[in-house]
This record gives C-alpha cells, structure tokens and sequence, in this order.
C-alpha cells in the first residue's frame, strides 16, 4: 500500500471539495472495504479524506419519512428502536451482512459503495473488466458460482454483496447525495448500475459527490416480513442468493407487496412485476409460486452458476411463505 | 544523503494534525513540500532537495513527511505517537506498542483474531487505519483482567476450556465481552450467531458458547 | 496467579487468555526488520529478470533477495532433493510459488517494496485440472502405494448385492488462525536462533542444519506457543529457509509472516481426491468383496502420498479386498498431511460405500457394520490391542436418538426441514515413537519435565503434567512441562496422534525411576519407602534430582493391531426449499483407551467434529485451471465453520486402557476426532433426503440439483 495522504474533514463542503479537485483523492468511512482493497492492491488512492468527523450520524422520523445519516453505523441502524419497529426488514438485512465487528464500523453509506466480492476483480493478476476495463471478464467461462444471472453483461456478471442494499430498495428508499452546487435525491433503485459496457462504474454517484443520507418513507410492511438469506455457511458468509420478502396482508388479501433479491445482479434486484403479480391476490402456496415464476423472467446462467435458476425461485417463496406466516 | 541540517530543518515542518486539518487545497504531499509559505523556511534547502522531494530520485527523502501525529489511549495509557498512515491499528498494537496479544489472523476483517474494543465497540483492528483512531480509548486483552484478577470472560474461558492453540482466543474473548454487553447473549443460538465474526480452526466454538452463557447468566457486571 | 478453577484445566490457559503467551511473530528482537514475498504470476516457466531498483530505492528497504543475490547456502547447493530450492532455481512450479523476498524496516514499507518488484518471464503450458487428468489416459500417473489384494481382486462385480461409486473431494487447506512465518536472528555467522511456527523443533533445526551445513546445536528452534498446524508446520517451509537466508545476508534478525492468500499455496493443503469404491455382498449383509482405487493429487517438484486406502484394508471383514492409490502430478505446490491425513479422505468414500449398501440391503447401517466388524485384524491377521466398537455403536446411538431414525429415506420432516441421521466410523493408527524427557524434581516441591515436543494446540503440557501428577502424587500446579525448544531433550514431531503416548510414556519412565530414586534415598537415610520427596531431598541435602529417559517405540507391532477408533453419530437438517444444510446433533465416541486429561481431551474430538463439519459441507479450496490459480484464497470465500454452523456436540469416551500401547493406557485420537465424520454427515444428508451427494462439499447447490 503506497503511503497515501490522509486528511480530515468535519465540514461537508471541505471534503467535498477535497475530493473533487483531486483525482487520486478518496472518502473514507468504516474503510472496512477500501482498506482491504488497498491492501489488496485493487486500488491505490493517494489521499484518503476521512469524513468520520461529518455530522451524519442521526436516525430521525421526520412526517413519516425515516432520516438515516449516512455515517450510521450498520450496526446501529440495525439496533434503532424506530428501525426495529417500524423498518424490521431493514435491521434483519443488516443483521445478516457481514460481522458484528465489522457492522460496528461500516456505514451506511460505505456499504452502498462496496465493490463486488468476484474473487477476479480482488485479483490483479486476473482478468477483469471493472477493476481494469478493457482485460476481459475471468468469471465468464471461469469460476461463477456466486455470480448474477439478471442482468449481465459481456463485460461483467459480479454482483454487488450487500444485504443491507436489499432491505432498503424493497423498502424504497432515496438517496440523498450533497454535491458542490448543493443536493440532489434519487430513487434507491436508480442509486447502483448494470454493468453494461461500463462495468468500472458500480453506481451513479459521480466524483466530487458524497451520499449524506437516505430517507424512507413509513409504511405497512413491518408485520408479514422476511430476510432470507442462503449462504454456503451459517453466517459471515455473502450470499448465494438472498430475498427480502415484505407484504400488507389483510384479511388474507395482499394489499402491498415488496420483493428484492441479492446475489442475483450487478445491483440489488428489486422485483416489480411479481410484486405488481401478488397485489390484490390471496397470500397462498400458489399465487407465491406463480409470483417467483414471474420474478425469474430473464434470468440466464453461467454454468457454475446455473442452480440459481433453481434456488432463487424457491427462495422467493420460502421468504413469501416465512413472511406470511409471522401474522 | 541528506546532511544532519537539512533534516533538522525537514523536521520542524512535519505537518500536525491541525494544520493538515486546515489544508483544503487537496495537495500531495510533494506539492506540500514545494509550498511557498515553506519557501522561507527552507531557504537553506539546496535545490536536490527539493528535486528529491519530487519524489523520483530519492523516496527516502520524502518519508520525513510520511509520518504524522496520533495520540489516542490503549488499556487507559495515553500514547503520544508518529505513525504512517498506511499503518493499520494492528499492526500498530503488535510491532509499535507490542501489546501481541491482539492477533493478526487474516488481515482482511474475515477471521476476528484482531478483535479490540474501540470506544468500548467491538471492531477488527486489521481493517481500521490507526490515524482514524485519533483521541479514541482502545482496550485490548491486555487490558482486560484488573491487575491479577482474570476478567469474568477469561476465567469462564479456562473453565469450559473455550480453546486449543490459543490463537484466536483474544479476539473471541474480546468479542465475547462486547456480546454480553450488547445485549447479544440472551440464548446460545444468539451468542452463536453474534459471535459468527470469530473463527476458529481448532473448533473450540461449543465451549466458548458454554463460557459466554456462563458469564451472561452470572449477570455480574462485565 | 492461580486460577485453576480444577486439576483438568490448560496449564498455559492464562497465558492463553491474557495475551501473555506468545507466539512466533511476537518475539521483540532489537534491530527486528520485516520481510514480504514476492510471488509467481505465472503457473509454469522460467523468471527471465526481477527488477527491483525501484523496490530498493523505497523508504526503508534494506534489500531485495532472490536466485540472482541470495547468499551461499549449501546444502542448496548440492544436486538431489526437491528441486524447489528457494532462490535456488529461476524454474517456477506453481502460481504464487515465492521468488523474491524484500525486507525493510517496517512491515508497511516491506509491503509496499514488494509491489514494486517487478518480474518477467518465460511462460510454458501447465496442468493444474486434477478431474481431467485422472480422466486423460496420456496424463501422467504415479502409483502412491503398491497395490494390495487379499483374495480375489474386485470380487464385488459377482456378489449378490453390488454398488460401485465414484467419491469426489476438493483440495482442503490446513487454514491455522495463525499465519505461518519465521523470525530468523544470525548471532554469528555460525550460529541462528529461530522462532519457529513449527510442529517439531527438532526437525526444523535438522532442516535447517541441513541447508546451511552448520552443527546442529549451533541452532536453536524455539517454538512455544503453536497457533494451530493441523499438518501444515510439520515442514520446514522454503520460505523459511528464505528468511533464514536473508538474515544471515543482512546480519539483522527477519521476521516473515506470510498472507492468508499464501497460506493457500505455500504451506500446503489437503489433496484433492478421486476415488472408486466397489462393495459387493450377500442378500443378507455380509460382505464378499471390496475394491478401493484412489486418486490424490502431488506436484511436478515434490511427490506426496498419504494413506487413503489404508482403513479400507481391514475395517471390514471381508475375505476379498484389492485397493490400489495412484498420485497425479499438477503444477501446484505440494501437498501435505491434513488432520486424518489420508485416512479421512478414505473414510469418506468407504463410508459412504457401507451405507449405500446397507440402504441397498435395506439394512439399517449400524446393524451393517456390526455384522461386519472384525474379531481380529483381517489385514494383519493379529488380535487388536483393544477394540471396543460395538460398545461404542451402542453407547452413541442411545444418545443420539437413533431409535428415531427411520430407514426410509425422506421420512422425518419438520416444517420446511427433512431429518435424517448418519453414523460413520474413523481409525487411525495407534503406535508410538522413541521421544526423550528430562524430569527434575526440586527439594522446594516441585518436578519441571522437559522435551522438545510441541503443542499445537491439544494440550501437550497438560496431558504431560496430569500423567506426572497421578504417578508422582503431586498437584498439578506444582508440575511444569518445558516444550518448544530445540535445545531441550529430543522428542519427535507432532503428528500422527502420537505426542501423548510417546512422550506420555517418557514422562512415565521418568517418574517411575525418579520413585524409585527417591525411595533408594530414603532406604540410605532410613527413611520410610513412602515419606514425601521434599523431606528425602532435604534429608540427603540434595538440592534436587535429575532424570532423563528415552522411551522406546513399542515392539508389541508383531503381536498385536494397534489402532484407535471413533464412531460418529450426526443429526441432520435439510431446507426442501434452499438445499442447505444444517448439522443439528452431533455425538462422537472416542474409543482410545484410557482419557489422560478428560478436559483437553473432549475439546480435541469436539475440535474434529467442526474439522468435519467444514469438510462436509463447506470447504473447498477452488481453482481456476485457465491460469492454476485460486480463486476463493481468502477466510471470506474458503469457508471454514463459524459459530452459527456448530450445534451442541456430545463427547463419550470408552475409557478403557490399553497397556499393550503404552504403559498409560491411552492411545491418540487427534486424528480420529475427524476421520470419518464427513461420511456421517453425507449419509445423514441421505436419510434426510434420498439424495446420495458423493461429492464434497454438500453446499446447497448440489443438494438442490441431486
């Protein structure tokens, strides 16, 4: 790791245009990610920009919309009583990300940049589009067990590790970004990208931009909910594929239903057409199975990765079926 | 290469954390160098200095300014330091202070050998830049027993035999403490699923879960 | 301090919680510098040039070794032995193999050098898919061990009942918490002293005399606390011997520790393995013929075998056996024994065999095995010292509940989950070595025992000290065991479940003549044969007394079978929706003779168990064979067990010594603790689900596609 510059701001606007003006210039917040990129070499930012300081730490309920700063920790949106409360598809997809240390000091806004864990994007012997455009994709025709099946490119089929993304685009959030001329809001599921030909940019932030906080609104979901996540150990593990599941049932009619998938895509997968399919219909076995048919339109695999095709669907349901039955 | 009086000259200038603080014009380090309000003060620096200062030359000019202040306190000892950036809290806790009791056992944040407590959280120190620690209280096994007397965790450790070759042991210790004190020990699937970031190779898990149930249902004040 | 909450507990314990005990890594040497490696980007070739002027001209570095400066080793020197002479050679064998080694001040600034290393090189065509080569007939095989036959060769094909299955494993990696490495400190320039990570101190030191042609006592290996080896650290490692090079070129102390990444290509791993068993029988469960042929992966550089087939030749009774074992050389780095090296790789796909045709019998599988079970050794054709598997069977399928177990497949489910119940059975051998101890018992009461054994982690010291205390009647905390030194007597390796009976009857003989001593002492000084050692010294104003005593290899091999045996017992849960796989029961039952130290001893089977639950169903060391690299070389993507994935685990020792062993009655059960358990899990897999997973790991995936 080449011995990098390393400044702190306290002032929103002063690391903004800390970073701005310098393009080896980077935010760091928990760092669980980039530092052990840098010390993977993946990347080599020659100042880092510590925003710990930065006065976004709050979790406020403002007229029914949910305030959450960027620099909570993980950790701490997972334990918040309102969260717990009224978001708890939220605090479960956190609690099933990563570690207890490590939600203790990544962020919120840390964990929407994490990049993708592609064992050939880590690599820098290996061949990959996102960490060096242009070299090729090892995970195509190479080990991609773990990969996407939606939305893949020719360039990149990683996908982007988060559980926490999960909860919050089934949940739809906004993402609240500061930038030099002010603020501007966007729909969580606009916040990251396919891979396209550009599988280099994970998300829409541009340089120069800092995410300063996310606000979701209340709703009716904190009662038939669920996270699952399948995984290839018990826990400390990425997922395979993983769902947040939530629905507003009333008298055994779905009156609202929220689907997202992880493990699936470049970006959390938020599944509008099987949740447009189970509106309106009875929550049982059958409308569950024909919505996770609905959700795997398009789905292709890449081999290794083939099983999805099969655990995905059936995890749409297990999630539908857990969700359901927590009335 | 560099004489005694152009290093004694260097030194006065290490920037502090104050001033780097208030330096919002986002240069590096050899821009830093070339700055002119340094100009004065470097009036004596002969012109291969500077040139070395760019960086290409000599790169063991530059590591004079590679070092900047930290002060935070570890076990409630306060410690006045100069440490790189690039140095992780571990690496700082193990060869700097040499309190190696805190484990390097992946370096990456996926093994919990390097749990410590920061401001009384639990966190790996393998994954947290050490200057990001400025003016914060970290405690690490080291710091955990009073004086003679083992901490409650340590001692239920030894009883249910919570290890094999010792390794892994501060970080699930350390980890442990943080779990009861969390909240997270209420029954042994929580305390498994809460002390999910600790691995162990030797496989001493049904044990150390039986240790921490043992301190939580105790109830004394950890 | 003393917080012996009993006699069982660790005698380092506070050490070990305290971080006090320290370990390789952690040894503060004035002038320490830091060393990092500089690995292979390519699999096969030769390094045509190493450009390292930007990585010496870094802040910090004081040089950058490799084939093209190192100093004169040499035993390297001379032609024979493995060709992979670190810095020796500018061939490269496998991807990450170590070529160059930088060493600056600090550890951050090493690092970094090594970054600026830059290599060419000559790049040639390698081989690193083991599946496709076993299936390629111009793909090179070695026989790994000459081929057995008792009776009729493959006598299964004509049996009434026959199965014949293909096992699949993947390359495992040893994965200690601790990273492996080495401090070197040169005092002379004949003269080093190591802090080692190593299982055998002695055999380092050995190691090391051997490459830099200098006396063995002019080394001295000190390895204290071991922070795990489960194989791994019974060799002395090429990049060891590169740090020792290093130190004694730059005339400072080097302390490497390399990545988690180089763990997985460096220190070796468990093979993988490909194997064919066939098992016939009759309609009404006897066995008439088993043919075991095994494959397991070696390297181009370094031949590694290891005993996969070896259980298969007398578990069962069986008039017919034939088992042949054949190597495949890959361009990877060597291999080296795991924990239950080869026999758990064995166990794995014979086990599986006897419940495959147990459910083909319709036979419950204990009943099968029991029917089965030996009187004598079939292969040896001796009795067995001890055996007490049928108690075993017994005493572990009441405590598992296996009168709940349905021999139906499929027929227990719990919601969303299927339940189904496994057993397995593990061996290993039970022989010992020749070790040396040295007691000294001292007038202030107490005894220090010496040896240059190691403790990785299974309690040597305290398993050494409870055999002292019982024989010489002196508490434990008067009781000290000196391990991890090379200049203290010498003792072997520590591998194979042998430490405690071999050092063990050491410890014995040495206490038996420092009785017999003392009473001789207190016979001159008219003295009653029992008054308490104390009041004899002082009588005889001796200060102390010393003893040393090399203890024997036992020579009851040609009278007797030794072995240990344990049987597994496991309780599955498997997601009809997901595939995964939760083990919910586990109960071993360890049949190795007397328990010494009851404590360390039931934390040793519970250890195996989470060995096995990782080698069940997750770990899997994964390689990209475009490049023969890995490709999951990390703990977030190689996935050992975590807490979330173990259950309660229920221990039961027979108890029972056995002499002919050693004079103790305890016979070793590292390696059984694992050997045998992944079987279980698999069948369980299938009584819960009717789905046959011969392939390890069981991840979801595959549960979900059977």
């Amino acid at each position: 790791m080449i011995n990098f510059q390393y400044l702190r701001a306290s002032v929103v606007k002063i690391a903004l245009s800390l970073v701005s003006k310098d393009p080896k210039a980077t935010f760091i917040a928990g760092g669980t990610n980039l530092i052990d990129l840098m010390k993977r070499g993946v990347t080599a930012p020659e100042k880092l920009i510590d925003i710990n300081k930065l006065p976004l730490a709050q979790i406020e309920l403002k007229n029914n919309v949910l305030h959450i700063g960027a620099m909570v920790s993980n950790s701490a949106l997972a334990e918040d009583s309102i969260v717990k409360e009224q978001f708890p598809l939220l605090a479960l997809a956190l609690q099933s990300g990563a570690s207890a240390q490590l939600r203790n000091v990544a962020t919120v806004g840390g964990n929407m940049m994490q990049r993708t864990r592609c064992g050939y994007f880590y690599d820098t012997t290996m061949p990959c589009n996102k960490r060096q455009p242009g070299t090729g994709c090892g995970a195509i025709g190479g080990y991609n067990r773990m990969h996407a099946i939606f939305g893949t490119s020719e360039s990149c089929i990683a996908v982007h590790p988060s559980d926490m993304c999960v909860g919050l685009v089934a949940l739809d959030a906004q993402v609240v970004i500061a930038n030099a001329k002010g603020e501007r809001k966007i729909s969580f599921a606009d916040f990251h990208r396919l891979p396209g030909s550009t599988p280099e940019k994970d998300n829409n932030l541009q340089k120069g931009e800092l995410i300063v906080r996310l606000e979701i609104p209340t709703n009716n979901l904190y009662k038939n909910f669920h996270y699952l996540k399948v995984r290839d150990r018990s826990s400390y593990a990425f997922a395979l594929v993983s769902v947040a599941a939530a629905l507003e049932i009333s008298q055994g009619i779905i009156k609202n239903a929220r689907l997202a998938m992880g493990g699936v895509a470049h970006k959390p997968w938020r599944l509008v057409e099987a949740e447009n399919f189970l509106k309106g219909k009875t929550a049982n076995a059958s409308n569950f199975e024909d919505a996770a048919r609905i959700a795997m339109y398009g789905a292709k695999g890449f081999g290794e990765n083939d099983f999805k095709l099969k655990l995905a669907p059936n995890s749409i349901i297990e999630a539908l079926t857990v969700a359901k039955a927590k009335a | 290469m560099l004489n005694n009086d152009i290093r004694q000259s260097l030194l006065l200038f290490k920037p502090t954390m104050a001033e780097l603080d208030n330096n919002q014009s986002g240069d590096t380090r050899r821009d830093f160098l070339k700055k002119s309000s340094l100009f004065t003060a470097l009036s004596l620096t002969p012109l291969t200095v500077l040139k070395a200062a760019e960086g290409k030359v000599d790169e063991r000019f530059a590591e004079l300014f590679e070092k900047i202040p930290l002060n935070l306190k570890v076990n409630n000892k306060p410690y006045v330091l100069k440490v790189e950036p690039r140095a992780t809290l571990l690496d700082l806790l193990r060869e700097q202070l040499h309190l190696t009791g805190t484990k390097k056992g992946c370096d990456h944040g996926q093994c919990g050998a390097c749990t410590v407590h920061v401001d009384g959280k639990r966190v790996n120190s393998c994954l947290s830049l050490a200057v990001m620690n400025e003016g914060k209280s970290i405690t690490t096994i080291e710091g955990l027993a009073k004086g003679d007397e083992l901490h409650p965790m340590q001692a239920a450790f030894i009883k249910h035999d919570g290890f094999q070759c010792g390794y892994c042991t501060p970080g699930q210790i350390m980890s442990a403490v943080a779990c009861v004190r969390e909240g997270h020990a209420n029954s042994k699937e929580e305390i498994r699923e809460y002390m999910s970031g600790n691995i162990c190779r030797c496989g001493a898990y049904p044990n150390i879960v039986d240790a921490i149930q043992e301190v939580k249902e105790k109830g004394t004040a950890i | 301090m003393n917080f012996f909450v009993d006699e069982n507990d660790r005698v380092d314990g506070i050490d070990k919680v305290t971080g006090k005990a320290k370990y390789f890594a952690e040894y503060q040497l004035p002038g320490l510098t830091y060393g990092v490696l500089v690995t292979s980007s390519i699999t096969k070739g030769k390094i045509t040039g190493i450009d390292t002027k930007a990585a010496k001209n870094a802040p910090g570095v004081l040089d950058v070794l490799s084939h093209l400066n190192k100093p004169v080793a040499p035993g390297y020197e001379q032609a024979g032995g493995s060709p992979m002479k670190i810095f020796y050679t500018d061939e490269i064998f496998f991807n990450g193999q170590p070529i160059a080694l930088v060493v600056a001040d600090s550890f951050e600034r090493a690092t970094y050098a090594a970054s600026l290393v830059k290599v060419s090189y000559e790049k040639s065509a390698f081989n690193t898919d083991f599946v496709k080569s076993i299936n390629n007939p111009s793909a090179k095989k070695l026989q790994g061990q000459p081929p057995y036959v008792r009776g009729t060769a493959d006598a299964y094909k004509t049996a009434e009942v026959k199965i014949e299955q293909i096992y699949t494993m993947p390359i495992e990696t040893h994965n200690p918490m601790e990273l492996h490495g080495i401090i070197a400190d040169w005092r002379t320039n004949d003269q080093v002293t190591v802090y080692a990570k190593t299982q055998g101190v002695k055999a380092a030191q050995a190691t090391i005399a051997n490459v830099f042609k200098i006396p063995q006592e002019n080394i001295q290996v000190k390895s204290e606390f071991v922070g795990g080896g489960f194989g791994m650290a019974l060799k002395t490692w090429p990049v060891e011997i590169a740090t020792v090079m290093a130190s004694k070129h730059l005339k400072r102390p080097v302390k490497l520790v390399i990545t988690r990444d180089q763990m997985f290509t460096m220190v070796g791993n468990r093979p993988s393995a490909y194997q064919k068993v066939g098992l016939g029988a009759t309609k009404d469960g006897k066995i008439t013929g088993i043919t075991h042929t095994a494959f397991g992966q070696t390297s181009v550089y370094e031949n590694f075998t290891e005993g996969v087939v070896n259980m298969t030749k007398f578990m069962y009774d069986s008039d017919n056996v034939n088992t042949n074992y054949y190597v495949v050389p890959l361009d990877l780095s060597v291999p080296i024994w795991m924990r239950g090296p080869g026999e758990a790789t064995g166990a794995f796909a014979l086990e599986s065999a006897i419940d495959e045709m147990a459910h083909a019998l319709d036979m419950d599988p204990l009943e099968f095995r029991m029917k089965n079970d030996p009187e004598q050794d079939p292969q040896k054709k001796l009795p067995f010292s001890s055996k007490n598997i049928k108690e075993a069977y017994k005493l572990g399928s009441a405590k598992v509940g296996w009168s709940n177990r349905k021999n139906k497949p499929g027929s227990i489910t719990e919601g969303a989950w299927q339940i189904g119940y496994g057993v397995s059975i593990g061996v290993f051998n039970a022989s010992r070595g020749r070790a040396t101890v040295k007691g000294i018992l001292k007038a202030d009461g107490t005894l220090v025992l010496q040896s240059a054994t190691s403790d990785i982690g299974p309690g040597t010291g305290t398993g050494m000290v409870l055999i002292a205390s019982k024989l010489m009647n002196i508490p434990v905390e008067k009781i000290s065991f000196e391990l991890g030194d090379s200049s203290l007597p010498p003792a072997p390796s520590q591998g194979g479940s042998t430490t405690l009976s071999t050092v063990g009857t050491a410890v014995n003989d040495v206490c038996v003549s420092l009785k017999s001593t003392i009473a001789e002492l207190a016979a001159n000084a008219n003295m009653s044969t029992t008054a308490n050692f104390v009041e004899v010294l002082k009588k005889n104003n001796l200060p102390m007394i010393e003893v040393t005593k090399q203890s024997q290899a036992n020579q009851q091999g040609k009278e007797y079978s030794m072995y240990s045996f344990s049987i597994h017992f496991v309780q599955v849960k498997v997601h009809k929706l997901t595939g995964v796989v939760k083990v919910s029961k586990i109960v071993s039952v360890g049949d190795s003779g007397k328990i010494i130290s009851p404590k360390t001893a039931r934390s040793q089977m519970v250890g195996g168990a989470v060995g096995g639950i990782g080698m069940a169903l997750t770990e899997e060391a994964l390689l990209d064979n475009r490049y023969g690299k890995y490709v999951n070389n990390n703990f977030a993507d190689y996935h050992v067990p975590v807490h979330a994935d173990v259950p309660e685990i229920d221990v039961i020792f027979i108890d029972k010594p056995d002499y002919i062993v050693n004079p103790m009655g305890a016979k070793g059960m590292g390696e059984i603790a694992l050997i045998g358990f992944a079987g279980a899990v698999a069948n369980a897999v299938f009584n819960a689900t009717g789905k046959r997973i011969r392939s390890l790991p069981i991840t979801p995936d595959k549960v979900l596609e059977a």
